[in-house]
């Protein structure tokens, strides 16, 4: 088994796509079976179609991946479970460019009363292992995102495709607008761990310089406001290696989560006021 | 002829990906180990490609804006193209998909195919011959794209995708989703997206909406990850077959990452990389950075060996090993790995922290991410305020990015050193965020 095939080449694809026809080679339908193997497959697929899926499959190739058994995880997130219930509803309605009635808990538990919208996208943290609908709430105008499990109830609700079509746009429009940028330096000292420090930014949006002079490597970061404290979770993660230097809130963050640690470790006395003025509560490690 | 190998492309597409502009061309061929010449034929077959594969619009941009990660917009592993790079003559892809298609929906024999496949090639195309489309069959059905039918002389063929043309639209619509969702969330992943592309041709031609490919979203991918799938399935086989392997490896460390192989040893040039042999036991997949280790044994002093998939190059099989030496070695690696954070096979210690609760939020977040993330660490000694964490890991240095990234909702307690370390840490941190007019004195001696 190669993932190198001819079959997979990349003007073969066109030509396949040209004729109307589908090619799927034996490694593909053994990794599906394997994925079927995933109790996961149960919250996806009607007991019907999962039984036809393995039938059909188990039968004709010739066995199973050894693969599972030579792999280990390590450092990822328990999951809980990953197919929610609710996923292939929504994924229908957004399909079908419905509208939606929505019951859904807040994060201190309190259900809101029913608020009607249209559903845009559904969206997977990879590092919380979890999904979010981001919808468009028609009272408010506004982009709204909650986590499927805080979800209580969920309608379809007819609208025009005019509206749904807006609505996405306008979505689409206030995610633009919430995008922001940091610089964060590679401290020169490190660069000999580059390649660490930039795997580790290597799930955000970013560009990099590189100023061969003074050897310094800096990131430029674009990412979505909300992103904020996953972004400073990381450049903790990172610790001495790099350094924000253009972005005076994820700067103060950063200062003040030095000295809230000292001042855990009996260093009080360094501890100053903190001069910005922002007073949001931080939500460190979030 | 040679097994053509895609180490300079999958090294210099995972450099394009985590340097994102940053080197010129002459430095990014210097780093990498390639000519400035190399440099630019690579680029331009991979544009070549990429540029086929995705949207006609994206043809003109730049590589790098090519592949820039925009993760909140599209779910589409932007690196697969390197899958589809093999080469293959014009002739012999026409030929192959005109046979896939002409056996879409019937089952037909060779030599119904040949007369197909000979009225169906364009004019300026060699025409095929009955020796030709054999073995052409012979290589489908080996990658199963084909099944042969039971039965008698004349041999009939049609297409293996019974699995797909079986399912009702709200089946296939299901199994696009699941394939999508499995594709992003686990590993492997590359057959997974393959498949995917397929499934959505199929929904195409049944003119069913696949609420594009992206309906779903997934938040912080390490993209590169795919490029490491390449060498997986030689792994697997040589684990499977109890064989050694040998490659040229390069550490993340070394200034190149890539050394061609000169068939003339006249203008062979010295590498950086090392010439290594071992017995692959299991490959790792570190979630917290997105890269793939292979793990096994070799001769060498250090016994048990990890080596970062991102090094290594020029992989073939060698040697074969008893099955009692197989799985002694693997005792001795899972033995060896087991308190591993990671991969560090260093000296198991106790980890004890205490994690404090957030003040004031309506979830404790601080715990959820613990639980989440803690691996097989234990909490206890819980009041409102805070928890106690214990771990026993093999050396701290893997762990301790984690457990800093909490910021001052974790205070280290054990081991002492590690305690040291973090205060020494936090102190240099918070002179990186000293507004420049003060200048605090510090105490430094450790203590606390």
């Amino acid at each position: 088994m190669n993932l190198f095939e001819k079959i997979f080449n990349y003007r073969m694809m066109a030509q396949l796509e040209e004729h109307g026809a589908l090619a799927v080679t034996a490694q593909e339908r053994r990794w599906l079976l394997m994925m079927l193997e995933h109790p996961e497959a149960a919250a996806a697929l009607s007991p019907d179609t999962l039984d036809k899926l393995r039938q059909c499959l188990g039968g004709s190739d010739e066995r199973n991946d050894s693969l599972r058994s030579i792999i280990v995880e390590k450092a990822g997130s328990a999951v809980p479970s990953l197919y929610h219930p609710l996923l292939r509803t929504l994924r229908q309605m957004i399909v079908k460019k419905s509208g939606m009635q929505l019951r859904h808990t807040r994060k201190d538990g309190f259900l809101l009363p029913s608020q009607t919208g249209v559903p845009y996208k559904l969206e997977y943290s990879m590092v919380k292992r979890e999904w979010y609908l981001l919808w468009y709430n028609r009272r408010t105008r506004s982009l709204m995102t909650t986590r499927l499990r805080s979800i209580h109830s969920v309608e379809e609700m007819p609208v025009s495709g005019e509206f749904f079509n807006q609505a996405a746009a306008t979505l689409a429009q206030q995610l633009e607008k919430r995008m922001q940028h940091a610089t964060i330096e590679i401290i020169p000292d490190y660069n000999k761990e580059l390649s660490r420090i930039l795997y580790a930014f290597s799930c955000f949006d970013k560009q990099v310089q590189y100023d061969e002079l003074s050897d310094t490597y800096t990131i430029k970061l674009t990412f979505l406001g909300d992103e904020t404290e996953y972004v400073l979770s990381k450049l903790r993660f990172l610790g001495l290696r790099v350094r924000v230097t253009d972005h005076p809130y994820m700067k103060f963050r950063m200062r003040e989560a030095a000295q809230k640690s000292l001042a855990r470790y009996g260093y009080s006395s360094a501890l100053e006021t903190a001069e910005h003025d922002n007073s949001v509560m931080s939500a460190e490690a979030e | 002829m040679a097994k053509e190998s895609f180490d300079k492309e999958i090294q210099f597409l995972r450099m394009l990906v985590l340097t994102s502009g940053a080197y010129s061309r002459q430095q990014f061929a210097d780093r990498l180990g390639i000519s400035v010449h190399t440099f630019d034929k690579t680029i331009r077959r991979l544009k070549d490609i990429a540029g086929s594969v995705q949207q006609a619009d994206e043809h003109n941009k730049a590589m790098t804006d090519m592949l820039r990660t925009s993760y909140y917009e599209s779910a589409d592993p932007l690196l697969l193209f390197l899958f589809r790079s093999k080469s293959l003559k014009e002739s012999e892809s026409y030929r192959l998909s005109l046979l896939i298609a002409s056996l879409q929906e019937q089952a037909l024999t060779p030599l119904e195919l040949l007369n197909l496949c000979c009225e169906g090639m364009p004019e300026e195309l060699a025409l095929p011959d009955e020796k030709t489309i054999r073995s052409d069959l012979k290589y489908l059905e080996q990658a199963g794209v084909i099944r042969r039918l039971p039965g008698g002389r004349p041999q009939k063929y049609t297409a293996h995708n019974d699995f797909v043309s079986m399912l009702s639209d709200e089946e296939l619509s299901d199994l696009y989703a699941f394939v999508d969702v499995m594709a992003n969330t686990q590993v492997p992943s590359v057959q997974g997206y393959l498949l995917r592309d397929s499934l959505k041709k199929a929904m195409k031609r049944r003119q069913l909406p696949d609420g594009a490919s992206d309906l779903f979203l997934y938040k912080y991918h390490y993209h590169s990850r795919i490029l490491d799938e390449a060498h997986l399935y030689t792994i697997m086989q040589a684990i499977e077959s109890r064989r050694k392997l040998s490659f040229h490896y390069f550490t993340p460390k070394s200034n190149q990452s890539y050394h061609s192989k000169n068939t003339n040893p006249m203008f062979v040039k010295p590498s950086e990389g090392r010439l290594i042999e071992m017995l692959p036991l299991k490959v790792a997949y570190d979630h917290q950075y997105g890269r793939w280790y292979l793990l096994g044994y070799s001769s060498g002093r250090s016994q048990v060996a990890i080596f970062r998939m991102e090094g290594i190059t020029q992989l073939v099989e060698s040697g074969v090993v008893t099955e009692d030496e197989h799985a002694a070695k693997l005792a001795a690696l899972e033995r060896n790995t087991s308190f591993s954070w990671l991969v560090d096979l260093g000296r198991p210690v106790t980890v004890k922290v205490r994690f404090f609760n957030p003040e004031g939020a309506k979830r404790n977040f601080i715990k959820d991410r613990v639980q989440l993330q803690g691996q097989w660490g234990v909490l206890t000694d819980e009041d409102d305020a805070s928890f106690l964490f214990e771990i026993t890991v093999n050396g701290t240095q893997e762990i301790k990015p984690w457990l800093r990234s909490f910021g001052s909702s974790c205070e280290v307690l054990e081991p002492v050193s590690l305690r040291r370390e973090f205060i020494k840490e936090w102190k240099e941190l918070a002179e990186y965020y000293e507004p420049v007019r003060k200048n605090i004195q510090l105490p430094d001696d450790g203590t606390a």
